[in-house]
């Protein structure tokens, strides 16, 4: 096994009484894509800021490429690029003035810099935005800049905060392809989002709830952690089923999907037989059921609602 | 830490040079209100004297004598005299008549002055500035004084024989002292380093040091609170970026965009006001160190604020005081002695006041060193305070 290019161990970071990250202990191999899950507040942009050197740990420590990431903080900012959840780039400057001034800031020389800036605007797509400021650019655009000057300095990591929220899917898909190419190049990604189909194209995936690690494992691994398959029902009408079904006590949780009602249950098989037996409610018509396996919205939702029941706990 | 890269400090001012170079509303200002600047302040404090002051002459004794008077004082430029009706209420309403004085010549004034017993002449300051008032006052002092120089001379070329006479009588002494007594007592003047008192002289350090202190101050103290709002500072920070490229990054064109000013103004203040610059190399030395203070001022302000607008209101804030007490306009010993230690603070006051030494004073370096060093102080100060602030960003 390589040496793991992230290693966090028990970090934490608390502003007075609020702890941002508990204890976060974890290690991410080389050319993994690692996705960083969690809710708005749970700690992530707080975690990637630590490792970035932005702002000291208040418990704990985290090493990149084996350098104490807020003791050595300068020499650590050459091992990655850094893209943050804002647009972060000097509107009033060109695409080109934007990868030339961040190429300079990281003592890129002069004459690899040409050869960089014009294979970044290749891969950015961005060749003919040349010349044109980066504050006209549109989201999807100005995003794949900011990835363009994350890489300027060829780094082996790279940091993305939140790169595709508010994005259209046309530039979500573009900026993964760019991601699985930087992976597919040997570089390690380490990408927070809240996008569960996101989620899917990690290759692992780490979920942080109230500034603690609740799980960390592939996506397949995480789906297989639940115990049982999901029992998917239609009814009619059903909104009111949403809710008189979330209100039952043997029911932990309910979602809406595809027109369909997910049952988040200990004992969905249980609770199907006795359904079968009797339907309590009158007034709503069900018309038909399946078994359906969890995706990683299900596992989301059940370890952010802490649904502890349905889950078998895994953090490998 | 390692010693400061200059491609890196390079790419930091060039990026900065495209931010004023790309920001065209503020780059004509900055282009256009320094001379503008120069021109209408050299102008306003061209001369330091009052002219054409509006005033009320209320001439209520129609007598030759009292004729003669007013034909002396209406020559007097501090005033223009509007005369009215000799029948007026008997305290006069300025505000009213607009005007900012009114002398009263009272009915039987020259009878008083025939009869040994000169009567006063009512005068009616506006005393709300309380300049204005010494004066005018002074203004129509000089003119009384005048009118009574020539009554003597004109009595004395009046006088019967028989006075002479009897004044021959009188010892030696007393007639000589009475002679001088006479005469009108004076001081022979010699005016020393502005001989030809032109006010403008004096007030050129203070349109440079204001013009420059308002541009560098503020527009310096945007650019870091500007990236910090943007959240372009935290990705410079994940950068190879130390601290101080950055701050030298972004003092170097600012302070270019400062010396060009400082030319412009200057080549304003010589062309048109005909100011001379005497050792051009001290002037330069000066100007140097002020606009380093003044930008480290900035950068402090800078790394200070949150925002754009609080480094707006934060320079507002200091720079207010500056205008004030900073002796740019004034002299400051007009200023009361403890109020005069807050002046030394600020950095226009050490440049105005080592300007003058050496363009009007023609003053070696020696009289000025405090000031120079004050200056370099200040600069050393902010500078390392800004760098500081920048470090506690990262936490």
């Amino acid at each position: 096994m390589n040496e793991p290019v992230i290693v966090l161990n028990q970090l934490s970071k608390s502003f007075g009484d609020v702890h941002a990250v508990q204890s976060v202990s974890l290690t991410i191999e080389p050319g993994t894509i690692f996705g960083f899950l969690g809710a708005n507040g749970a700690g992530k942009t707080t975690t990637i800021r630590m490792l970035c050197g932005l702002t000291h740990p208040t418990g704990g420590n985290a090493t990149v490429a084996g350098i104490d990431v807020w003791k050595d903080r300068h020499l650590v900012r050459t091992k990655f690029g850094y893209v943050a959840q804002r647009f972060s780039l000097y509107p009033d400057l060109t695409v080109e003035e934007n990868l030339r001034f961040f190429g300079g800031a990281c003592r890129v020389l002069a004459a690899e810099l040409e050869k960089r800036i014009a294979r970044l605007l290749g891969l950015a797509d961005l060749e003919t935005k040349r010349d044109v400021a980066a504050g006209s650019l549109s989201g999807g655009m100005r995003q794949l800049l900011a990835l363009g000057c994350a890489l300027v300095h060829d780094p082996p990591l790279l940091f993305l905060d939140e790169p595709t929220s508010g994005l259209d899917p046309v530039h979500r898909q573009q900026i993964w392809n760019l991601l699985y190419d930087l992976s597919n190049e040997g570089k390690t990604i380490f990408v927070t989002t809240h996008y569960m189909d996101e989620a899917e194209r990690c290759t692992e995936v780490g979920f942080l709830e109230a500034g603690r690690l609740l799980a960390k494992a592939s996506p397949r691994t995480l789906k297989a952690s639940f115990r049982a398959r999901l029992l998917e029902l239609d009814i009619e009408p059903i909104m009111p089923a949403l809710v008189r079904l979330r209100n039952l006590p043997e029911v932990l949780g309910v979602s809406l999907r595809s027109g369909g009602l997910r049952i988040y249950a200990p004992d969905p098989e249980k609770l199907l037989a006795n359904w079968r037996a009797q339907w309590p409610f009158p007034d709503l018509n069900l018309l038909g059921e399946r078994w359906v396996e969890p995706d990683m919205e299900d596992v989301f939702t059940a370890y952010s609602q802490g649904y502890d029941d349905v889950l078998k706990r895994s953090t490998s | 830490m390692k010693l400061p890269s200059f491609a890196a400090i390079a790419s930091v001012a060039y990026k900065e040079f495209l931010h004023i170079y790309r920001d065209r509303r503020v780059l004509v200002l900055l282009l256009i209100l320094p001379p503008l600047f120069t021109l209408i302040f050299g102008h306003a404090f061209e001369a330091s004297e009052m002219t054409n002051v509006p005033a009320l002459l209320i001439n209520r004794d129609e007598t030759p004598r009292a004729q003669r008077f007013i034909d002396i004082i209406a020559k007097n430029k501090t005033f223009q005299w509007r005369k009215q009706s000799p029948y007026l209420g008997d305290e006069p309403d300025l505000l009213g008549h607009g005007v900012w004085a009114a002398l009263v010549i009272p009915r039987g004034w020259s009878e008083t002055l025939t009869n040994g017993d000169p009567k006063a002449l009512p005068l009616y300051l506006d005393g709300s500035d309380t300049n204005t008032a010494t004066q005018l006052q002074g203004s129509v002092r000089e003119s009384l004084g005048d009118f009574q120089t020539k009554e003597r001379d004109m009595m004395i070329d009046t006088l019967p024989e028989v006075v002479f006479e009897l004044g021959k009588k009188l010892p030696v002494e007393i007639r000589k002292q009475f002679v001088s007594l006479m005469t009108a007592w004076s001081t022979e003047n010699k005016i020393l380093y502005n001989p030809k008192e032109r006010f403008v002289d004096y007030v050129v350090p203070g349109i440079i040091g204001l013009i420059l202190q308002l541009l560098t101050v503020t527009l310096m103290a945007c650019t870091i609170a500007r990236e910090r709002e943007a959240g372009t500072l935290y990705q410079l920070l994940v950068t190879s970026l130390q601290r101080g490229e950055i701050v030298i990054g972004k003092i170097l064109p600012y302070l270019a965009v400062s010396i060009f000013l400082i030319v412009v103004v200057g080549a304003v203040a010589s062309w048109h006001f005909q100011v001379r610059f005497y050792q051009p190399p001290a002037l330069a030395l000066i100007c140097l160190l002020f606009l380093l203070c003044s930008l480290g001022l900035g950068l402090l302000i800078s790394a200070f604020s949150r925002t754009q607008t609080q480094a707006i209101q934060f320079s507002v804030f200091f720079l207010l005081p500056v205008f004030v007490l900073s002796g740019a306009f004034a002299p400051l010993e007009q200023l009361p002695k403890a109020i005069r230690y807050i002046s030394e603070i600020f950095p226009l006051t050490h440049f105005c006041r080592a300007f003058r030494l050496v363009n009007m004073y023609h003053a070696g370096a020696s009289f000025y060193l405090v000031d120079l060093v004050v200056l370099l102080a200040g600069a050393l100060i902010t500078f390392v305070g800004a760098a500081f602030l920048l470090k506690r960003i990262e936490q």
